[in-house]
């Protein structure tokens, strides 16, 4: 069950790039992010950064973790065929990472760009607690969850992780699973990114999976079913969305019935 | 007559004396010592990832050979308003499973089994009314032992049915006149934890009052129908008018972005109080310097984030404060300055404002706003928002 792979498309859909299938054409640089005040109402306005090495500009809005202005990004996405409604081309699917080192911070006004609404994907929230919810109805079969992260990161990031740890949590009640293994991976290996070299801690790996573990902990998944482990530099998963550097941050979840 | 363990500057003053009340007296605030290094739930210690410095001790207590940060039981003295114990199932109101601003669900309280909303306290230093109750009762009443639990149910009892909102206003009237909903019934009836949404409006209570132009006013003066509308027109700015919201940890930390455009009631988010529906730690500024506002007669402390731990998202490693607000609990930096939103109901008569009194009124509160995000309210504008708080 490729999880991340739906909720791409889910996201790329709400933003309105399901039209536009992706040239899969992967650009990663590291720039300071423009943040071009659009008014679309709440959540609305556009992130901008340019590529050194291709003088490109793009809108890098479009991914699950905005920018922050005054602190670089690090921009890993692939060229989309969408409208430019922001003053860049479109990155869609988009990872943007705040690194911490400082940069000037910079906002624009509008100019005329129209930006684009902020929505998000039914798919994406959970509801409130006081819906009743079915379990997942059987059969049941042994079941894997992928979690991914931002670079250098082991926050659980809101409107995107909740929904999967709540669908696993869920789902490992209804099975009965007898062995949750939570594993978590940091991607220790380097890469060149405009000229620098970036890795993940292997520390890191540590603290995914024990963020992952107390989640699902919380979400009444008994301790001692669970195994947790972690690994450096992980394969890439698999995936149709072209980008293979963030698939190796992640967290999987495997239920064993 | 104030007790001197929190009602005044530090119990080592004397207390007849009234420059030794000067904070609760001028700004309504009272003395409440953390223990440092913090301690969790279970009373083990927390190793916090930051050192803290006083800078500046006016009041004397936090370098007190007693009751100081390096007296013989080390605690940091913070000056805080105290929060209405009333409507307090909207205080432990849980909407939703996750907390956003760290990701993780809720815990769970271990005795009744339900999750905590984290909205009790300016610190959030206790998870249920009964918790916070007992250290009440440890710290202001300065009471050893325990209570029974038949006298904590009765105290749980007794608050839970408490219900407080402004009822009338000199000049808009009786506040569920109109076909408008103000006043503590609506609250007592209300479902506690709710969204605001298109379907759940925020302050609905007031939306008939948007009318009154064009509707029946028979019997109202112009003065209270204009109020009104003011009201109405407040409820309106409060929950549509958007602005760039920067540098706040707790909401521009996660993954919105900073700044991010947004309103006020993308925090004031839960109908019927304007409290956060997840638990509402925001360092908004009140508290942490460059933001807060000048406060030569409070502590200002400094704080330096340990190497390797991650600094405040937007502050840095090293952050002045006057009040480490929710730090004190967690240890963390990011957690810096963040004081948890209260209810924003019976406002009209507890002024000051904010947890450290540092709004002196409601129209305070509107400037505090207007300055820190830049919003560019008209001045009929901040009048709509004054008015529409001092009905809640």
């Amino acid at each position: 069950m490729c999880v991340k792979g739906a909720v791409l498309f889910s996201l790329a859909a709400a933003l309105g790039y399901a039209a536009d299938a992706p040239t899969l054409k992967p650009v990663s640089f590291i720039a300071c992010p423009v943040y071009r005040d659009t008014n679309q109402g709440r959540k609305s306005g556009c992130w901008l950064a340019d590529d050194h090495e291709s003088g490109v500009r793009y809108d890098i809005g479009g991914g699950r973790a905005k920018p922050q202005i005054g602190h670089e990004v690090l921009v890993e996405g692939v060229v989309a065929n969408s409208t430019d409604v922001c003053g860049g081309a479109v990155l869609a699917p988009v990872y943007t990472a705040v690194l911490e080192t400082r940069c000037p911070a910079v906002m624009l006004p509008p100019e005329n760009y129209p930006g684009r609404a902020f929505q998000v994907s039914a798919k994406s929230v959970l509801p409130p607690m006081d819906v009743e919810r079915p379990l997942p109805p059987p059969p049941y079969e042994s079941q894997q969850w992928v979690i991914q992260f931002n670079f250098q990161s082991d926050f659980l990031l809101y409107q995107y992780s909740e929904v999967i740890l709540d669908a696993a949590a869920r789902y490992i009640k209804a099975s009965g699973a007898k062995r949750v293994l939570v594993t978590g991976y940091a991607a220790t290996k380097e890469m060149q990114v405009s000229g620098r070299t970036l890795s993940e801690p292997s520390a890191l790996a540590k603290t995914r999976a024990e963020s992952v573990a107390e989640a699902l902990r919380r979400l009444g998944v008994d301790p001692r079913q669970m195994h947790v482990s972690w690994r450096k530099d992980p394969e890439p998963i698999a995936s149709n969305d072209g980008l293979e550097e963030p698939s190796k941050r992640r967290v999987t979840i495997r239920a064993e019935l | 007559m104030f007790a001197a363990i929190d009602g005044s500057n530090c119990p080592s003053l004397p207390q007849d004396e009234r420059a030794s009340h000067s904070l609760l007296l001028e700004r309504g605030t009272f003395r409440v010592a953390r223990p440092w290094p913090p301690v969790d739930a279970d009373g083990k210690k927390i190793a916090p990832q930051f050192d803290i410095e006083v800078v500046r001790d006016p009041t004397g207590c936090n370098t007190s050979a007693v009751y100081g940060l390096h007296g013989k039981h080390p605690a940091v003295s913070v000056f805080r308003r105290p929060r209405p114990a009333t409507n307090l199932k909207y205080l432990t109101a849980v909407g939703f499973v996750f907390e956003p601003k760290n990701g993780f669900p809720l815990p769970i309280d271990p005795e009744s089994g339900q999750r905590m909303s984290g909205n009790l306290l300016a610190d959030s230093r206790a998870g249920t009314l009964k918790l916070q109750l007992l250290d009440a009762m440890h710290t202001h009443l300065e009471t050893e032992g325990n209570l029974h639990p038949e006298q904590i149910q009765r105290i749980l009892d007794f608050e839970g049915q408490l219900y407080t909102a402004q009822s009338v206003d000199f000049v808009g009237g009786k506040l569920d006149d109109g076909g408008a909903h103000g006043g503590p019934e609506t609250l007592a009836l209300s479902k506690p934890g709710v969204l605001k949404s298109s379907k759940d409006v925020q302050w609905v209570e007031y939306s008939p009052w948007a009318a009154l132009a064009t509707t029946n006013t028979a019997g109202s003066s112009d003065a209270q129908r204009l109020f009104r509308e003011s009201v109405a027109r407040g409820a309106a700015i409060f929950r549509d008018r958007t602005f760039l919201i920067s540098d706040s940890s707790g909401l521009n930390s996660m993954n919105f972005g900073n700044p991010t455009r947004d309103g006020c009631n993308f925090c004031h988010n839960m109908t019927r109080t304007g409290m956060d529906v997840a638990p509402g730690q925001v360092d908004l500024g009140t508290t942490n310097e460059p933001f807060a506002d000048s406060a030569p007669d409070l502590p200002l402390f400094k704080l330096t984030c340990h190497a390797g731990e991650t600094p405040h998202p937007f502050l840095g490693a090293v952050v002045y404060t006057h009040d480490p607000g929710f730090a004190l609990t967690t240890g963390r930096c990011v957690d810096i300055g963040k004081i948890t939103m209260q209810s924003m109901r019976g406002l009209a008569a507890r002024a000051p404002y904010f947890s450290n009194g540092s709004a002196r009124t409601l129209r305070d509160v509107v400037e505090f706003y207007n300055r820190r995000y830049n919003i560019g309210l008209t001045e009929q504008e901040k009048q709509d928002l004054t008015n529409l708080m001092s009905v809640l």
